[in-house]
This record gives structure tokens, sequence and C-alpha cells, in this order.
């Protein structure tokens, strides 16, 4: 009786915490799916009901096009997002690497832009990533602000380099991606 | 008036003149003005029957799982990722970044630079903010505020009817390899300027005295 006993509580206490989790779970994503995911779904709609609307978006995807169908192109949106004063300011909330993304992606769908492009494009438009949070972000490590004075310059200086050397390495990635 | 001529008038096809005049160009302005958010309308609902459903399934299983593993396990990844020497440095630009971005998500991953000593926590920032994206095409729920710079583009894809898991894994793991570049880069940076620094205030130090 007392190990049938011990048995049933041992079961209905990992059941219970099983469930417990997955409950929990589930309640963290409904909670992210509406605090993040559908507002900036919200805010895209809008945007792209004015672009398509307007024709303000063929025009902006016309001249972002030829710079995103090419190496050389991509190149230069790179080295342009990763510019130290720049690229702070394109930073927030990667809001403009997010428009662009979709801007290049109706692009890509409408066929005016190679597909292999995509994984090198990716990387293209987000050479600025953080840029704008390095304070924070070190601030979250717990770094002494002398270490922020140098980290924030630092950092800036080393995504000069580093966005259009990801974007060589991405194209070199994509070799046998969506081609025949 | 007589019956014929009442339903001669019902008959007839009412027509309607397209608005002309001043009234007419506000009229078209007021139905370019609604069609802008009908299309916006259309784009969000096909947004969110297209990828919620997946994302909020995929969202809960991540998760529960990371509440399994204990977000506190990998603080043993993170002493280990401050120790020098040069076998150290995958564990502190790839390792140790990849880990934090999928277990405590954006902003929260940035946290654990507080295990390594300050000469490598920038280095160790921007590696770890330069996963937040290449992470979300197989991973949402590491960054689920900044989805669009993958989504964005793999909505072309998807509309051209190609497969996206090629595209989504080759994000993961060429962010992988420029994480780690990343990181060793900055941290060659942070070092100069630091000697440089420390230099200067010993050269301030001795005009001082």
């Amino acid at each position: 009786m007392e190990t049938i006993n011990k048995t049933l509580v041992t079961i209905g206490r990992s059941v219970g915490g099983v469930v417990g989790v997955l409950y929990q779970a589930g309640r963290d994503t409904i909670d992210m799916v509406i605090r993040n995911i559908l507002p900036f779904m919200a805010f895209i709609s809008v945007i792209v009901g004015i672009i398509k609307k307007t024709g303000v978006g063929d025009k902006l995807a016309h001249l972002i096009e030829p710079a995103a169908g090419s190496l050389p192109g991509l190149l230069l949106i790179s080295v342009f997002c990763a510019i130290p004063v720049l690229s702070p300011l394109l930073g927030p909330g990667a809001v403009i690497a997010q428009i662009v993304g979709v801007l290049l992606g109706e692009r890509i769908g409408a066929g005016n832009i190679q597909p292999q492009y995509a994984l090198p494009a990716l990387f293209a438009i987000n050479p600025q990533v953080g840029c704008d949070f390095i304070p924070v972000g070190l601030a979250l490590g717990e770094a002494e602000p002398e270490t922020v004075e140098i980290g924030v310059p630092a950092v800036l200086f080393s995504r000069l380099v580093t966005g259009p050397l990801s974007v060589v390495i991405a194209y070199l990635a994509s070799f046998g991606l969506y081609s025949s | 008036m007589s019956f014929s001529a009442l339903t001669a008038l019902v008959a007839a096809e009412p027509t309607v003149a397209p608005p002309s005049g001043f009234w007419g160009v506000l009229a078209n302005w007021a139905n370019a003005f609604i069609d802008t958010f009908k299309i916006g309308g259309e784009n969000f609902v096909g947004l969110v029957t297209g990828i919620i459903p997946t994302l909020i399934v995929l969202l809960t299983a991540v998760n529960a799982l990371i509440r399994w593993i204990g977000p506190d396990r990998i603080d043993r990844v993170g002493e280990m990722a401050a120790r020098p020497g040069l076998q150290y440095y995958p564990v502190r630009y790839l390792v140790l970044p990849v880990l934090s971005v999928f277990i405590l998500t954006n902003p929260m991953a940035y946290t654990m630079g507080r295990f390594l000593p300050e000469r490598y926590k920038p280095a160790f920032y921007d590696s770890a903010v330069s996963y937040v994206h290449p992470i979300t095409g197989i991973f949402p729920h590491a960054n689920g505020g900044e989805l669009f710079v993958y989504l964005g583009i793999a909505a072309g894809i998807q509309t051209l009817g190609l497969p996206l898991g090629d595209l989504a894994l080759r994000y993961l793991l060429v962010g992988m390899v420029v994480i780690f570049i990343r990181g060793v880069l900055t941290e060659i940076i942070t070092a100069r300027m630091m000697a440089r620094r420390s230099a200067g205030d010993a050269a301030n130090a001795e005009a001082v005295a």
C-alpha cells in the first residue's frame, strides 16, 4: 500500500510538473505574441499598405534593386549601414533592417532579384545590428564605465570590417542555394 | 404619373455618374485612403494566419524546453569562457553567445557578459548581438520582436514556391561563423584601444609628476 501510494504521488507530481511547465510556456508565448509580434505585424502592415498604394515602394525598391542583386552592390549597402555615425541611427529595434527586408522580399518574390542573393542580402542589410544598444548591452553585462567608453567605438569600428566580410562569407556560402 | 411610366422608371438600370469636380477629387482621395488600409489589412491577415499559428506552437515548445533545462545551467559555460588561452576563443565567441541567445533570448543574453573580464565584454556583446537575427530563421523565440529581417526576405522565397529550410539553416550557420570573427576582431580592437588609453594615462601621470 505504502509503495503504491508513493508511486502515485511521484507520477502525479511529475505529470503536474510537465503540464505546469507547458502551461507556463504557453502563457509566455502568448504574452510575447501580443506584446512584441502582433504590434510589429500591425506596423509592417501599415507600411506595406502605404508603399503599395502610393507606389513609393516601387520607387524605393528600384533604387535598392540593382544594389541588392549583385555582390558589389550588397557590399556597398553593408558598408553604408556600418558607417560608425550611421549605424547607431539605423539600429533601433532593427526597424530599418526589417523594412528593407520586407521590401527586398517582395522584389525576390516578384522575380526581380535572384533568390540565391537572399542569404548575402540578410547580412548586407544588418551590419548595424545592436549598434544603438552597445552601452545598455554592456551595462547588462555589468561592465565598468571605462569599458563602455572604449567598447562603443571598438564595436562600431569592428563592424566596418566585419559587415562587408559577413556579406562575402554569406555570398560564398550561398553557392548551390536555390540554383539549378 | 401612370403605372406604366413608374415600372419603366424602376426597370431602367440605375446608373451612377463617377464623381467629378471638387467633390469627385475628394471622393477619389477618400477611396485611395481607405484602399491603403485595406491593402494593409489584407497583409496583416496574411501575416497572422500564415505565421502566428506555427509560431505559437513552436514558441511554446521551445519555451517549455528552456524551462526544463533551466537558464542557470549556462553559468558554467560563462565561467569557462572567461579563461585566457587560444582554446577558449570558440567557447567565448561561439558557444557562449549562441547558448545565451538561445536560452536567455534578446536582450537578457547580454547579461552573460558579467562572467567575463572587462577586456572581453565589448567583444562578447558584439558577438551575442550579431546572433539575434540569424537564429530567428529556425528558433524565432530568441527574438520575437525582430522577426522580419528574416521573415521579410523569406516571404519572397516563399512566394517563389521554394523551400525555406535551406535558407534558414545556412543563415544559422553563416551567422555562427560571422559572430566568431566579429568577437575575435572586436577583442583585438578593444585590447589596442585599452593599451593606448593606459599608455596615455601613464604619460599624463608622468607629466603631472
